[in-house]
C-alpha cells in the first residue's frame, strides 16, 4: 500500500509530547497577552513601546500595524491617529467619527512625511472571509473620507484583518463594538 | 431499521440488516488479532484494532461491545471461519464480529481481517493487507470503509484526512492537518500569523490555504508530494480567500481592490483565466463543484450576504437562499446535487442544507453554540464542521441524515476552526 503522504517536517508522532510542549508556549502567550481579554478598552500609549517616542521626531510619530505588534505579543497602541467604530456588518463612516477623521487628517497633513495605514477590523459574528471582505470595505471608507479631507490617496494603504485581531475577546456588544474598528498605523514614508 | 445486501466473501449474495441513521446501532465485536509470529508485543494488534473501533464508532452505524465482556481469546482460538465457535459470540449479543492475524514471515507487516455476521454464521467480507508498521492505522482505517461498505452498501469515509485552523500552539492560527479519527497530527503551517481556509484537492497532494506570512494575505499551494510552496497573488488587488477545484488544476480567488471584492478563475500557478463576478460590494467564500463546472459563492448584492451558483465558464449567478439574513461558506456536496452552507439565527450560526437548484433548506445543526464552516466526507454521508457547543471551538463530525451529532474530532488547547474533509486517499 501506498503510505500517506508526509510533508514537511514528517508527521508528528506523539500527540501527548506536542499538545504538552503546546501548553506550555500557550501558559506564556496568554501571560503576555493578559490585558487583550479584559473588558475595559485596550490602555493606550503606557504599553505600546513607541509612544515615548510620539512628538519626538520630525515625523510626529510612528506606530506599528496591529499585526506587528500582535507577533511580538504587544497589545496594538494608538500611536498619533485614533480608531474610529462601526456598527455590525457596517462600514459607514458614524457622525460621531467625522471629527475623528478630521483630527487624523488634520495630523496627517501636518507631518507630511508619514504614510498611514488603515487597518479594517471586524467582531467575531460572522464567517472569517466574509470579514476579511467587510473590513476591507471599512478600511476604505475611512481612506476615501480622508482623501476628500484633502489627504493625499498616496499616502494611505488598506489592509483587512476581517476578524483576527480582536482588541477584546468577550463575547457581549461591548466587545464586539471595540473590535468593529478601523486602525490607523502611521510611519515614515521614505519615498 | 434500513436494509442492505452484501456479498458474502466466496459464498452466494446474503442480506443482513444492520441499523440505519436514526434507528438502533448495530453491536459489533472487534477481537483482537491472533498473532501467528511478528507481534508478541500486540502493538501491531492493539493499533490496528484501537483505530478500528474509533471508526467504527465515529460512523454512527455501531455499538461497539466493551473486550472484557469477550468469551473467547484470540491467541487460543482461530479467526477462520470454522475455527471458532459463532456462540461466544451470540451470547453476549454481537450482530457482527471482527477478527484476523498478524502473519509472520517477510518484511513488514502482514495483517488479514474477516467481518462475520453472528446471526447467519457467515463470513461477510475479508481483505488482506501488507505494509509498514506506520501503515497499520491506515489499513484500520480502509477495512473500517469496507466494513461500512458491506453493511450498508455504502463505502465508509475514513481513509481520508481533516484540514484545519487552529491556535492550539498559542495565539497564531496555524493550519494542521490529522486523521479522521485524531492520529497523525501534522503542522502544515509554521508562520506565526495568521493562515486560514485550508482545502485540498480530490488527490489530496495540495492543500490551498490563505496567509499573512508576509504581513499582506496571500494564497499559497502547497504541494505536500514534492514539499514545495507557490505564493498565489493577483495584480488585480489583495487575495483574501480561494478554494482549490477537485481536479487540482484551478483556483477560485477572492481579491479585494479599494474595498470592493470579486472573484476571478485562475490557473493553478495563479495566471489569471477570467474574472467571474463583478459588482461593487462584496463577493466571497468561492466552492467549486465536484465536476468542476459550477461554483457556489456568497454575495452581498441583495443586501444581506446571500449563497449564489454560477458556471465557471461566466454568465449570471443564480440565487440559491432566500431565507435568512446571513448565509455563507457554501460547500457542494461529493454528488454535486445539494449545498450545506452557515445560516444565522440570533447572532450564531446553524450549519443548514438546500439542493443546489434551489428548494427548502434544512437545518442540519441543533442551535448548539455557534456551527461554522460545513465541510462534507468524500462518501456524503456526514459533515465535519466547526462549533462553540463546548468551551473551546472544535471540529464535530454530524451524519446528515439523522442530524444527530456523532462527536468532536479534534481536542487539546486553543480553537479549532475551517475544516476541509479531504477526498479518499486511495491506494
Amino acid at each position: 500500500m501506498i503510505p500517506v503522504q508526509r510533508g514537511r517536517g514528517g508527521w508528528v508522532s506523539s500527540r501527548s509530547t506536542l499538545a504538552k510542549a503546546m501548553a506550555i508556549v500557550s501558559v506564556g502567550l496568554m501571560l503576555a497577552l493578559a490585558g487583550c481579554s479584559s473588558k475595559k478598552p485596550a490602555p493606550v500609549g503606557d504599553t505600546n513601546p513607541n509612544a515615548n517616542q510620539l512628538n519626538e521626531n520630525t515625523s510626529g510619530g510612528t506606530n506599528s500595524s496591529t499585526l506587528e505588534d500582535w507577533k511580538k505579543g504587544l497589545i496594538p497602541g494608538q500611536g498619533p491617529l485614533s480608531d474610529i467604530h462601526f456598527g455590525y456588518n457596517d462600514y459607514t463612516i458614524q457622525d460621531q467619527d467625522g471629527s475623528v477623521l478630521k483630527s487624523n487628517a488634520s495630523w496627517l497633513q501636518k507631518y507630511p512625511q508619514t504614510k498611514v495605514q488603515v487597518e479594517g477590523h471586524c467582531d467575531e459574528r460572522g464567517s472569517e472571509e466574509y470579514n476579511m471582505a467587510l473590513g476591507a470595505k471599512r478600511a476604505q471608507a475611512a481612506k476615501d473620507y480622508l482623501v476628500t479631507l484633502g489627504v493625499s490617496g498616496s499616502r494611505i494603504s488598506t489592509i483587512s484583518y476581517g476578524k483576527e485581531l480582536p482588541l477584546c475577546t468577550e463575547h457581549d456588544e461591548s466587545c464586539w463594538q471595540q473590535n468593529r474598528r478601523d486602525h490607523f498605523a502611521v510611519s515614515d514614508n521614505k519615498d | 431499521m434500513g436494509q442492505a445486501a452484501a456479498q458474502g466473501a466466496g459464498a452466494g449474495p446474503i442480506t443482513i440488516t444492520i441499523a440505519g441513521p436514526g434507528g438502533q446501532l448495530s453491536p459489533i465485536a472487534v477481537s483482537g488479532l491472533k498473532n501467528l509470529g511478528d507481534d508478541d508485543d500486540h502493538r501491531i494488534g492493539s493499533a490496528f484494532v484501537g483505530t478500528l473501533r474509533r471508526d467504527l464508532e465515529l460512523s454512527g452505524y455501531f455499538r461497539l461491545i466493551d473486550p472484557h465482556a469477550y468469551i473467547e481469546d484470540p491467541q487460543t482460538s482461530g479467526f477462520e471461519l470454522g475455527q471458532f465457535n459463532f456462540a461466544d459470540w451470540r451470547s453476549i449479543n454481537a450482530d457482527f464480529v471482527v477478527k484476523g492475524s498478524v502473519g509472520a514471515g517477510g518484511p513488514g507487516v502482514k495483517l488479514t481481517a474477516y467481518l462475520y455476521d453472528v446471526a447467519q454464521q457467515r463470513r461477510m467480507m475479508g481483505k488482506n493487507y501488507s505494509g509498514d508498521a506506520g501503515d497499520v492505522p491506515r489499513m484500520a482505517r480502509r477495512f473500517a470503509d469496507a466494513i461500512l461498505e458491506a453493511a450498508t452498501g455504502q463505502k465508509g469515509p475514513f481513509d481520508s484526512r481533516l484540514a484545519f485552523v487552529s491556535t492550539r500552539g498559542g495565539r497564531f492560527k496555524e493550519i494542521y492537518t490529522q486523521s479522521i479519527d485524531g492520529q497523525d497530527l501534522f503542522k502544515l503551517t509554521d508562520n506565526p500569523t495568521i493562515n486560514l481556509f485550508p482545502g485540498f484537492d480530490r488527490s489530496t497532494r495540495y492543500v490551498l490555504y490563505l496567509s499573512f506570512k508576509s504581513m499582506a494575505p496571500a494564497l499559497y499551494l502547497a504541494d505536500l508530494q514534492q514539499r514545495r510552496e507557490a505564493k498565489i497573488d493577483s495584480p488585480h488587488g489583495r487575495v483574501i480567500g480561494g478554494t482549490l477545484s477537485p481536479d487540482g488544476e484551478q483556483i477560485v480567488a477572492s481579491i479585494e481592490r479599494d474595498g470592493i471584492t470579486n472573484l476571478y478563475l485562475l490557473t493553478r500557478d495563479g495566471a489569471e483565466i477570467r474574472q467571474l463576478t463583478d459588482t461593487s460590494g462584496i463577493n466571497v467564500s468561492p466552492a467549486i463543484s465536484p465536476d468542476g463546472a459550477t461554483m457556489a459563492f456568497t454575495s452581498d448584492r441583495s443586501g444581506t450576504p446571500q449563497i449564489y451558483v454560477m458556471s465557471l465558464a461566466g454568465g449570471s449567478p443564480r440565487r440559491v437562499t432566500y431565507s435568512g439574513d446571513y448565509n455563507t461558506t457554501p460547500a457542494f456536496s461529493p454528488k454535486g446535487d445539494k449545498l450545506a452552507y452557515q445560516s444565522r439565527n440570533n447572532g450564531r450560526f446553524d450549519i443548514w442544507t438546500i439542493p443546489v437548484g434551489g428548494g427548502d433548506p434544512v437545518q442540519v445543526t441543533d442551535g448548539n453554540g455557534s456551527n461554522e464552516y460545513p465541510s462534507w466526507s468524500p462518501d456524503g454521508r456526514y459533515l465535519a464542521f466547526s462549533s462553540t457547543r463546548g468551551h473551546n471551538s472544535r471540529i464535530y463530525i454530524m451524519m446528515v441524515s439523522n442530524r444527530k451529532i456523532i462527536s468532536a474530532l479534534t481536542e487539546g488547547n486553543g480553537n479549532d476552526s475551517c475544516p476541509a474533509w479531504s477526498g479518499w486517499l486511495g491506494e
